[in-house]
């Protein structure tokens, strides 16, 4: 079956996109899948990794999955981001090293995640940031990659890729999983088995909120990151089945999909000019906290 | 020397990263039958190089659910953390209470609401 890409941009009609390619291929087992990019303008390297969780349902179905037409500006990005490998294509030097690469890890793999991260954002082309700009971002990565290990159930592990934007001083970093979907998770945890997928999302949004079992606190990560990105003038966008969520520091939005995502898909886009200190309240001691 | 016993988190972990709730739940562990045998702790976040909340409410946050705000307020102590790090450590000790106040109404507080308009 040769599927067509199409242009694949971190937004609505990127995910649209993708979530469209699951459905079309949902039925396929012991097959033959070529994506094509022929048709594919442009395609921005962070949706690696939610475009993996079509891939990695394939493949889990035994599908042979190959990459064909590329045009050579996609091919050489893909390539400098190692998603080609995948393919097994080579890889090519990201010299203006402005690439945070696709890698999978496994749902247990947060210490891996740290040297990762250790890696493609210390003193490379990814921009010199605050050192409480990039505390709060990589807790914020914690955050969800953590989420995506507690909740997801995905057998295929947790996908991850991130892309630095030079002239518009942004970086976008994407988490994404072929799991079961917030919907499912919320839909068990309230026993309410017609919560639709932004709704669903939303619950999920809800400071206090979290479908963890057993008598713990939780739900405050994904706010956390809300006041993040607010202050930071970023974008988060959360993608789940059928329901896509954008939140900047101006809008907040919950758009229902035509088409069912495979999965999770978690991508923020932080402004890397931003100089807060991050610091609400300085005046606490050690004392104020109980 | 001081009563209080010094509870080392990078320690019981074994890494500087306080990431996981399986790491929250190695120090709960640890702290909570000392406060249970009344003995006072301090909770080192000396060599932590990364916090998320995640891991505060399974090591922290949970102590609210075995003992009131006065036992804790008068047994636990912490150190090491930076201001950002001490406010969200305010965030999870503050969802905490509330959250034990009333799990169950927490829990479910939010009514049925959509329509099943999917799959």
């Amino acid at each position: 079956m040769r599927v067509n890409i199409g242009t694949i941009k971190s937004n609505g009609d990127g995910f649209n996109r993708i979530a469209s390619i699951a459905e079309n291929t949902k039925a396929l087992l012991w097959d033959s899948v070529e994506l094509d990019f022929s048709n594919c303008s442009f395609f921005e390297a962070n949706m690696a990794a939610p475009l993996y969780t079509v891939i990695a349902r394939l493949r889990a179905e035994l599908n042979d999955v190959s990459a064909s037409n590329l045009p050579a500006d996609i091919e050489r990005i893909l390539k400098k981001n190692h998603f080609l490998t995948l393919f097994n294509m080579e890889t090519l030097p990201d010299t203006n090293q402005t690439t945070l690469p696709f890698k999978i890890f496994k749902l247990t793999a947060g210490e891996q995640f740290s040297d990762y991260l250790d890696l493609y954002m210390n003193g490379k082309g990814i921009p010199q940031m605050s050192a409480a700009l990039t505390k709060r971002f990589r807790q914020s990565l914690f955050e969800i990659f953590q989420n995506a290990a507690s909740h997801s159930k995905s057998i295929s592990g947790i996908f991850v890729c991130g892309q630095f934007y030079p002239q518009k001083h942004r970086l976008d970093f994407t988490i994404a999983d072929a799991g079961i979907g917030i919907r499912e998770n919320v839909r068990r945890y309230t026993k309410n088995p017609r919560i639709s997928s932004c709704n669903a999302i939303n619950w999920a949004l809800t400071e206090g909120h979290t479908t963890k079992t057993g008598n713990q606190p939780g739900g405050l990560g994904l706010k956390l990151i809300k006041d993040f990105i607010r202050m930071n003038e970023g974008k988060l966008q959360i993608v789940s089945r059928f329901g896509y969520y954008e939140f900047t520091a101006d809008s907040n939005s919950f758009v229902k999909m035509d088409h069912d995502f495979p999965g999770t898909s978690v991508n923020i886009e932080i402004n890397t000019n931003d100089t807060n200190s991050y610091c609400l309240k300085s005046e606490l001691s050690n004392n104020d906290i109980f | 020397m001081s009563n209080r016993i010094l509870i080392k988190v990078a320690d019981i972990i074994g890494s500087p990263l306080c990431i996981s709730a399986e790491d929250g739940q190695k120090v709960f562990d640890k702290i909570e039958p000392l406060l249970k045998s009344g003995k006072q702790v301090t909770i080192s976040f000396e060599r932590v190089s990364m916090l998320i909340s995640l891991f505060l409410n399974v090591a922290i946050g949970q102590l609210y659910g075995s003992f009131s705000e006065e036992e804790v307020r008068s047994l636990v102590q912490v150190e090491g953390l930076s201001g950002d790090d001490l406010d969200l450590l305010k965030r999870v000790v503050d969802n905490a209470k509330k959250y034990y106040t009333n799990p169950k109404g927490y829990d479910t507080a939010w009514e049925a609401e959509g329509e099943e308009d999917e799959q």
